[in-house]
């Protein structure tokens, strides 16, 4: 979900990391859509071998995509191929959080994995050569073996992937789909056409699934990374991945492989991986432990089998297999089979079929953390009050009137209407007037909260936030200079960046959901 | 804690004959539709549009029948501003004083929290109850010289739900729930429960100036409202 502040945050971060050309450029893709390299510079007035570079850089740091497609030439002229752009609106904010990332590695697979993955981050795409290159230069002279072997960890951990195909060429929608398309409401139908075009893109450009973790050694046994998770199914390949499935490496030998292939941060796996981590955080504060046990190892035995990130329901699984999961954990070794059952129906997760397989409601734990989030916020904004007026508006999902609401929140009626104006101002409350000529009240007011319209504009504040955040920091950082400020520079910087990144984490998290 | 019982006690009826013929003529027109109104009383200017009598006659009267302590004024919580008489042997109906817990026209807010601290009170020590369970309690331990329905309760129960101080449960019958039948609505402290810890967490978002910032929509990087020169982060950044 793009807002107006999310382009702003994601301007001021390329900008930062790139500069202000790159970020114009980039700036111009996120407000224009999708564009070809002259209708950028056209756009943006810069040069053209200025904007070539920019958008190098933009697809070096996956920040771009770039594709193909034939474009129908007016006026009895050819159509042509065109080179298209398309910016990667959630790949830039994951810039913020690279850190995050890194903990996550160095927490599971040590400090060597860190430092490949580091390497990553920073040059956005490396071949396996171009990794070990890095390492010898950074002076430790680790062996190479070592240095392999960590990034083959990075691969089957599926923090790493093959990057996806440069310029994959698209098939343009066909005549039918264009004048059903048209006949709809114009901008509405605008903005589903280009969802698709860029979906398609992307599953166009990703590489197949079985090739994806693919890693060719020189032993000459290939290292799968479809191996861990005892009962993980074998990945199906993907019709729609057909197009991108680049025969590029084939045959490839040992050493071309290390030169040719490319690989990236897979920033798919580790959002997925810290999504999970908060609706394991929020299960635990919500419910207990135990059930934050179960969460925990039944995603991590579904895990490889999860399709996409934001996924509804947990993989069904049989409650041996969690059993299993469960004992393996240090917290969960002393549960027993009906406590890990209890923990279940706990998290709400009734049985599937009759062969005992249990799937988890993820997307109920999303909302209710997003529920508690922006509860939260109306408390501390407008107070008590205001807080049991939106709850009780939230729950019941439907238009209720200003008395009504006043008798149930025990708030006298002056004060309801006050609270309730104040929320809508601000968007928070969707309000209705009742026009009733008839009787002695001539109107009435209903309320009601929209959660759609109201959680993007959450997410609005929340990307506002983040910008502002980070030009405090900035800002900050340059008084650094001026005065030996060292207990708030850094104090503040290190709150400043913890808070950054716990932030960023949940807006992936929670909101990301949109 | 002293309340008011039935709303609509009948007190006993003066004896009418011999006062109204003190009355004068729109004296006792006045007074005889202001009774017929009984425990919903009548605002003045309904008055006038009934009876057709100019405004200076009904001032005046109302203000004979006030003195001669035939009719009295009463606050209507619908509008506090209109002039409400009623005869005085009633009293104003639910509708007029906004019910129980309205003393005088305002919301009783000192007996609502006390009730509300009571109740959770009984939910913590009871650990998961219904609301029939926290009226009992509530009667035997004869906090109150007035009688408080169950109705009145579950009121200030489905408040205390609202408040995220208490969760709403349906029992499974086993375990904590043994006393309560199956399926039946019930409730329990949030999980953080105890009294005064209970009650929401402070989110992420919310943790920070510019989640609860006022002044949020105007601030933006270069104006009077900025990220560089805001007051709430320079606060924030004070250890």
């Amino acid at each position: 979900m793009v807002t107006q502040h999310g382009i702003k945050l994601a301007v001021q971060l390329i900008s930062s990391h790139f500069g202000d050309l790159v970020a114009k450029v980039c700036e111009c893709l996120l407000r224009k859509g999708i564009l070809t390299l002259q209708e950028v510079v056209r756009h943006t007035k810069l040069n053209p071998q200025n904007v070539t570079k920019c958008l190098l850089v933009l697809i070096q740091h996956n920040c771009v995509q770039a594709f193909r497609m034939e474009q129908q030439g007016g006026f009895g002229e050819a159509s042509k191929v065109l080179v298209q752009y398309m910016v990667l609106f959630e790949n830039i904010l994951h810039r913020m959080r690279f850190p995050k990332f890194l903990v996550i590695v160095s927490e599971e697979l040590g400090k060597e994995c860190e430092m490949v993955l580091e390497g990553l981050l920073q040059h956005g795409r490396l071949t396996l050569h171009q990794i070990f290159e890095r390492a010898n230069k950074s002076n430790k002279n680790e062996a190479q073996d070592a240095i392999r072997e960590s990034f083959i960890r990075l691969v089957n951990a599926r923090y790493v992937e093959r990057c996806p195909a440069h310029e994959p060429f698209l098939v343009p929608p066909t005549e039918e789909e264009t004048t059903a398309r048209k006949r709809g409401a114009k901008s509405a139908k605008i903005v589903e056409e280009l969802e698709t075009i860029e979906q398609r893109a992307i599953a166009a450009a990703a590489p197949m699934e079985a090739k994806r973790f693919l890693v060719i050694t020189d032993t000459g046994t290939d290292v799968k990374g479809e191996n861990n998770g005892d009962n993980s199914p074998s990945v199906t390949v993907g019709v729609k991945r057909k197009h991108g499935a680049s025969e590029m490496d084939g045959e490839l030998g040992a050493l071309e492989f290390e030169e040719k292939v490319t690989w990236r941060p897979n920033f798919e796996e580790f959002v997925r991986r810290l999504r999970h981590k908060a609706c394991i955080a929020n299960v635990r504060s919500r419910l207990d432990d135990g059930s934050a046990v179960v969460l925990s190892s039944v995603l991590e035995a579904t895990r490889t089998a999860e399709k996409k990130v934001k996924t509804e329901h947990s993989v069904p699984i049989s409650l041996n297999t969690i059993y299993e999961e469960v004992m393996k954990s240090e917290a969960g070794r002393t549960m027993t089979l009906d406590h890990v059952r209890a923990s279940l129906v706990n998290l709400g997760c009734g049985k599937r079929g009759t062969d005992e397989l249990y799937s988890i409601d993820l997307k109920n734990i999303i909302e209710l953390a997003q529920n508690d989030e922006v509860e939260s916020i109306v408390l501390k904004r407008y107070g008590k009050e205001a807080y049991r007026m939106f709850r009780l508006l939230s729950n019941t999902s439907r238009l209720l009137e200003t008395d009504k609401i006043s008798e149930i929140t025990f708030v006298e009626k002056k004060d309801t209407a006050k609270i309730l104006y104040k929320l809508w101002k601000d968007e928070y409350l969707q309000m209705e007037k009742l026009l009733l000529p008839a009787s002695r009240q001539s109107h009435f007011l209903l309320w009601k909260v929209n959660k759609n319209t109201l959680w993007e504009h959450v997410l609005d504040e929340m990307y506002h936030a983040s910008l502002n955040l980070s030009q405090r920091v900035a800002y900050e950082l340059e008084q650094e200079n001026e005065v030996c400020l060292w207990k708030t520079h850094l104090l503040g910087y290190f709150s400043f960046e913890l808070i950054l990144i716990s932030l960023c984490f949940f807006l992936v998290n929670y909101f990301g959901e949109l | 804690m002293s309340r008011s019982g039935a709303s609509s006690l009948k007190r006993k009826r003066p004896d009418s004959n011999s006062l109204s013929q003190s009355l004068t003529e729109h004296e006792r027109v006045l007074y005889d539709l202001i009774r017929s109104k009984q425990d919903m009383g009548i605002w003045t200017r309904d008055m006038k549009r009934e009876t057709n009598l100019p405004d200076n006659v009904v001032t005046k009267s109302l203000k004979v029948l006030q003195a001669k302590k035939l009719i009295k004024e009463v606050v209507n919580i619908q509008n506090k501003g209109r002039k409400h008489f009623m005869a005085v042997e009633f009293e104003p109906s639910k509708e007029l004083t906004g019910g129980a817990w309205y003393v005088e026209g305002n919301l009783d807010i000192e007996f609502i929290k006390f009730l509300k601290e009571l109740c959770l009170k009984q939910i913590y020590m009871m650990k998961v109850a219904t609301v029939e369970g926290v009226s009992d309690a509530i009667k035997r331990t004869g906090a109150f010289k007035v009688e408080c329905t169950t109705q009145q309760i579950a009121e200030i129960v489905k408040a205390l739900v609202l408040d995220n101080e208490i969760l709403e449960v349906r029992s499974t019958g086993s375990g904590e729930f043994s006393s309560i039948p199956i399926g039946a609505v019930c409730y329990r402290c949030t999980s953080r429960g105890g009294l005064g810890g209970g009650g929401p967490k402070i989110g992420a978002m919310a943790s920070i100036p510019c989640g609860v910032c006022p002044r949020i929509s105007q601030c933006t990087p270069d104006g009077i409202i900025s990220p560089r020169t805001c007051v709430y982060f320079a606060k924030w950044l004070d250890f």
